[in-house]
């Protein structure tokens, strides 16, 4: 192949690859001007709507309004109410696995091998099988419409325990433990002091993933919480769709105000988060 | 071999540290589990009351075509998954692979990207980009002359305003679905690619393998085991599609139950029409399809390694 | 001291994701503790609709100062009441004392037997303080029983059909003079046309299409169309029927095609009613304030005229959509749930306020007299809207209060919708050949909604109490 050759390839290689960026980008952007139009400029335009300012656009039609009127309605209880759900979650799945995941990995005793077959064989279990059954259990419990009834089922997923099982077996050595537990540690202090720090990277991948999850669960909470100042940023922004209205700016600034933390935040941290969602597949 | 005393206090704090976990999946995992098998059987009128019907509920579900266009429909999704999103993802990650390609951070970040967004927002989105005639989608196939393409190729002037959400909502989900997972399973690949041995490839290089034999015979082999995993994990997830449909219908299966999932179908009838023991019916089947996938998945892969 | 430090040390090490979602769950932990639960009121209320919230406060709180009692009124989605309502009605979690439902949903509550129903029975009571024989008598069949009420009803939406009197009026037509749909259709042929040569007509005289299951339903009402009989049971494969059918998908198939499906509510639509798609728009009452808030641009271009006939002399109106008040039976305070209902539901402010706002005409007879529904309009050209809608109210047509109906009527819309694609696959146009599939497509919806309603095994053995009840 001749240098002149590789070029051009190269460059067909970008044009494409530009392309497809922008496809990927383009909703985002229609999304964050759609949520600054008024009602009337929705359609007036697909992206930024006409007028008589700079570039013969009527810069004076966009504003916060949408903004305003969303925090209006009471949004704020919906955010908040996303960031406790996401945040108890993931720092008491990762709690709870890392500790059973450990346990099942190094610890010798009756009955071991039995639960790591049950947590296995959980694994297969599609969510959805525990639907139906789960909405009458936390009915009996009395736990409909309330944070536990959501909290409880979520925060000990046999897949967290799985990949920490994993973590502590590639990476936690047998020998450190024992020279550990000579020193005179308790096994409290084997867990915190030379487990947890070893099986680091996963902490901070499987929390992220628990976090974005429950940030984006949608079909929990709409099936176990009604009061609207207990849902979700989720359930909140669904039922804005109106049975015989839909106000588009709202529900775009909505979306806007869901996805814009988070995404920043993963952004931010997505070393952490991507070599998370790989190491499953590419160890495994 | 430790003292008994060390011993009994070790087993104390395994049990301890088990408790939490135990506990809970003891209650909602298979506690529910148990208690599905039972209300299969069941007709309910909401979590309180329950009348046996033995297995009319299966029998019901099979005879019912509604329950029959939901398998399609999730079984289109499905293929469609497998064989639209993973060989777009597969060539992102190779054309992203090569370290000496410029920006590859900023692409690949930028190509995960939808992947942040939740499928809640996703729908919303989709609901407004694929409205018919003024959304997003329609007025870029307009502007770019597609439409007058697909006029004349099919010879239907249906499709000078397709409707995407009422006429063809399998492939308006499927397209949505491109968007929001082609980047998340091109991570997959890419780390997979990283992992080829580069020592193969320039072997197989001096010996002749154009850029085709080089794929066939180096990378394609390696990259085998991430494959299979990536498209287990996305048959799984495809086969439980809810919340996109779910949106973007507007809580129903849509038009002619066009878009309706098994999924769907099960909160349907749990949910909005209170039957939890219908819906338990429905979750069998779904988890037998999925376990009956995965055994093949598995047998499969035992048979290449046999093979190999 | 030691051991704190070490872990301290150990914890050092976490990624920072780490801590920026421990940091998030202290904070949010913190917010969620101190938010203040609000102060119950004596009395909840659930509604659906911002504008009617918005009426009901000053007389709530008017009410509220005068009884010494306080009602708390919390605007939901449909969709939220729906899902509270039943599980409160399943699952015995709380619901409010005074519900508004939608008619999409109210008769969810009404699957079991009579006396399982969540509602109270208001027969007795309507009967007793002659309220029964004031209300517009087709307004409340939607919630009625095998006789008995189980709701008051709010408003009787009747239906008109809007049309673009700018567009025809210029062109010389005068819509009033049709009769019938063929009338109207023929009168409006020569708007039709593509001028602008963009491959479609200027103007299409209707704005409908078979997949809008609510419009499917109003055309195939006004057709005196019948679902189920008022005992319940489905009567949905006849002929009459399939002659309706046929004849609105008709009018959405083939190069003659006189309807165009604009979305009722999106901006997209909107903007295309002010471009003037579509000439004629079904319009129950309600629908006007919708469009006065969301097509301004339409001000002083349309009006309204009854609908026409489907034959010489049929009825010229329908009815869409609709709203109850019901009390359920967990209510502890009924006779106050009671008394907010009446000054909501009956008062002659609340109705004169119902029509300013919302353009809603009160199922109230006693209060037609009322000179504010003789106020000219000018959105609609200065007619006198509310006077035509009320001319029309003791003629719609009445409706199931079946909990199947909202399932029956969605089998039937996927009916038109399947006999669209037959006629678009067969080149059939005209509505009397579409028949014979019409009524294949009709019996199978049949057959599927008694499938259906046989299921039902707690309406079939009167909920045998006890004995069913495996738990």
């Amino acid at each position: 192949m001749s240098a002149g050759q590789r070029k051009i390839n190269k460059w067909i290689l970008h044009a494409i690859l530009v392309l497809l960026a922008i496809v990927t980008l383009v909703p985002y952007v229609w999304l964050i001007i759609a949520s600054l139009k008024g009602q009337d400029d929705f359609f007036s335009a697909i992206f930024l709507p006409p007028g008589d300012g700079a570039f013969g656009i009527g810069w004076d039609k966009l504003s916060l309004d949408n903004y305003r009127a969303l925090f209006d309605l009471g949004f704020e209880v919906n955010l908040i109410n996303s960031v406790f759900y996401s945040a108890t979650t993931a720092l008491f799945a990762t709690l709870i696995c890392a500790a059973t995941g450990f346990v099942l990995a190094k610890h010798q005793f009756r009955g071991r091998n039995l639960i790591t077959l049950v947590v296995l064989g959980a694994l297969i279990v599609p969510p959805t099988l525990l639907l139906a059954p789960g909405y009458e259990l936390l009915y009996d419990l009395n736990l409909l419409d309330t944070s536990w009834g959501l909290l409880l089922p979520l925060i000990a997923p046999a897949f967290g325990v799985f990949l920490f099982r994993q973590a502590v077996i590639q990476s936690v050595p047998d020998e450190l433990l024992e020279a550990a537990r000579i020193d005179g540690c308790s096994e409290w202090s084997v867990f915190f002091i030379v487990v947890l720090p070893l099986v680091r990277p996963m902490i901070g991948a499987f929390m992220l993933i628990t976090f974005l999850g429950m940030w984006n669960n949608f079909i929990s909470p709409q099936i176990v919480l009604q009061t609207a100042d207990k849902q979700p940023l989720s359930v909140a922004i669904a039922q804005l769709r109106g049975v015989y209205k839909t106000d588009y700016g709202l529900l775009t600034a909505a979306t806007v105000v869901s996805v814009l933390p988070v995404a920043a935040l993963f952004l931010f941290l997505q070393k952490q988060f991507i070599s998370g969602l790989t190491s499953g597949a590419v160890k495994g | 071999m430790s003292t008994g005393g060390v011993d009994s206090r070790r087993v104390v704090f395994s049990w301890v540290m088990l408790a939490p976990f135990l506990v809970l999946f003891l209650v909602f995992v298979v506690y529910p589990l148990i208690q599905s098998a039972f209300l299969a059987a069941n007709q309910t009128f909401g979590p309180g009351t329950r009348t046996f019907v033995g297995t009319k509920n299966f029998e019901l579900l099979i005879s019912d075509p509604v329950f029959w266009k939901a398998i399609r429909n999730t079984f289109i999704y499905a293929l469609g998954s497998l064989f639209v999103q993973l060989p777009i993802a597969f060539l992102l990650a190779l054309a992203l692979n090569s370290p000496k390609l410029r920006g590859r951070g900023i692409y690949r970040l930028i190509f995960f990207s939808p992947q942040l967004m939740g499928l809640v927002f996703v729908s919303i989105l989709g609901a407004l980009a694929f409205e018919k005639r003024a959304g997003l989608i329609n007025q870029a196939l307009d502007a770019a002359g597609i439409n007058d393409l697909l006029v004349w190729v099919t010879g239907n002037d249906a499709w000078l305003e397709p409707d995407w959400l009422q006429q063809h909502v399998m492939a308006t989900l499927i397209l949505i679905s491109l968007w929001l997972y082609v980047g998340f399973n091109m991570i997959y690949f890419l780390a997979a690619l990283q992992s080829v041995d580069k020592s193969l490839l320039e072997a197989a290089e001096i010996d002749g393998a154009g850029p085709w034999g080089k794929l066939r015979h180096v990378i394609f082999p390696s990259v085998k085991p991430v494959a299979t995993f990536v498209i287990l994990l996305s048959m799984i997830g495809s086969l439980q599609l809810f919340e996109l449909p779910y949106i973007l219908l507007e809580s129903s299966g849509g038009p002619d139950n066009k878009g309706l999932t098994i999924v769907m179908y099960l909160y349907q009838n749990g949910f909005d029409l209170g039957d939890l023991g219908f819906a338990s019916a429905i979750g069998w089947v779904l988890a037998l399809i999925l376990i009956g996938l995965a055994l093949v998945q598995v047998k499969l892969t035992r048979a290449q390694e046999v093979n190999a | 001291m030691h051991r704190i430090t070490n872990t301290i040390l150990a914890l050092r090490g976490l990624s920072s994701g780490v801590w920026v979602i421990a940091t998030l769950f202290v904070i949010s932990l913190i917010l969620v503790l101190v938010r203040q639960p609000e102060q119950e009121g004596d009395l909840q209320f659930w509604v659906f609709s911002p504008e009617h919230a918005e009426m009901y406060a000053p007389l709530i709180e008017e009410h509220d100062a005068s009884h010494g009692v306080k009602l708390d009124m919390t605007v939901m989605s449909i969709a939220a009441i729906q899902s509270r309502m039943m599980s409160g009605f399943f699952g015995g979690l709380p619901t409010a004392d005074l519900i508004e439902v939608e008619k999409a949903v109210a008769p969810q509550a009404f699957m079991g037997p009579v006396d399982a129903i969540g509602f109270h029975d208001l027969t007795d009571l309507l009967l007793e303080e002659g309220l029964l024989t004031q209300l517009n008598e087709p307004s409340l069949s939607p919630w009625s029983v095998d006789g008995r009420v189980f709701g008051l009803p709010h408003d009787v939406h009747p239906v008109m059909l809007a049309y673009r009197a700018d567009i025809t009026e210029a062109a010389g037509i005068d819509l009033t003079l049709a009769e019938t749909w063929e009338e109207y259709f023929r009168m409006l042929r020569p708007l039709m046309e593509d001028k602008d040569n963009d491959a479609r007509p200027d103007h299409t005289p209707l704005s409908f299409w078979y997949t809008n299951q609510d419009l499917i339903e109003t055309l195939m009402l006004q057709g005196d169309g019948q679902l189920f009989t008022p005992s319940g049971q489905p009567v949905i494969a006849n002929e009459r029927n399939a002659f309706l059918l046929a004849t609105i998908v008709s009018w959405c198939v083939g190069p003659d095609r006189v309807a165009i499906d604009i979305n009722e509510w999106s901006a997209s639509g909107h903007q295309e009613k002010v471009d003037g798609l579509a000439i004629g728009y079904i319009a129950p009452d309600w629908m006007c304030s919708i469009w006065k808030m969301h097509v301004p641009g339409l001000e002083g271009k349309l009006k309204l005229m009854p609908l026409p006939a489907f034959e010489p002399g049929g009825r010229r109106t329908s009815v869409r959509g609709g709203t109850m008040l019901g009390i359920p039976k967990t209510t502890q305070q009924f006779d106050r749930a009671w008394d907010y209902a009446k000054l909501l539901y009956t008062s002659p402010e609340v109705a004169r306020q119902l029509y300013r706002e919302v353009d809603i005409i009160s199922p109230v007879r006693s209060l037609w007299d009322d000179p504010v529904y003789n106020e000219p309009d000018p959105y609609f050209m200065n007619q006198r809207k509310g006077r035509m809608y009320i001319e029309l109210a003791p003629e719609i047509p009445l409706r199931p209060s079946s909990p199947y109906n909202k399932q029956a009527a969605i089998d039937v819309r996927d009916a038109a919708l399947n006999l669209a694609e037959y006629a678009n696959r067969n080149s059939v146009y005209n509505a009397e050949d579409l028949i014979p599939e019409a009524i294949r497509l009709l019996d199978r919806v049949q057959a599927r909604v008694e499938q259906r309603m046989s299921r039902n095994a707690f309406a079939a053995e009167d909920l045998a109490a006890g004995d069913g009840e495996a738990q």
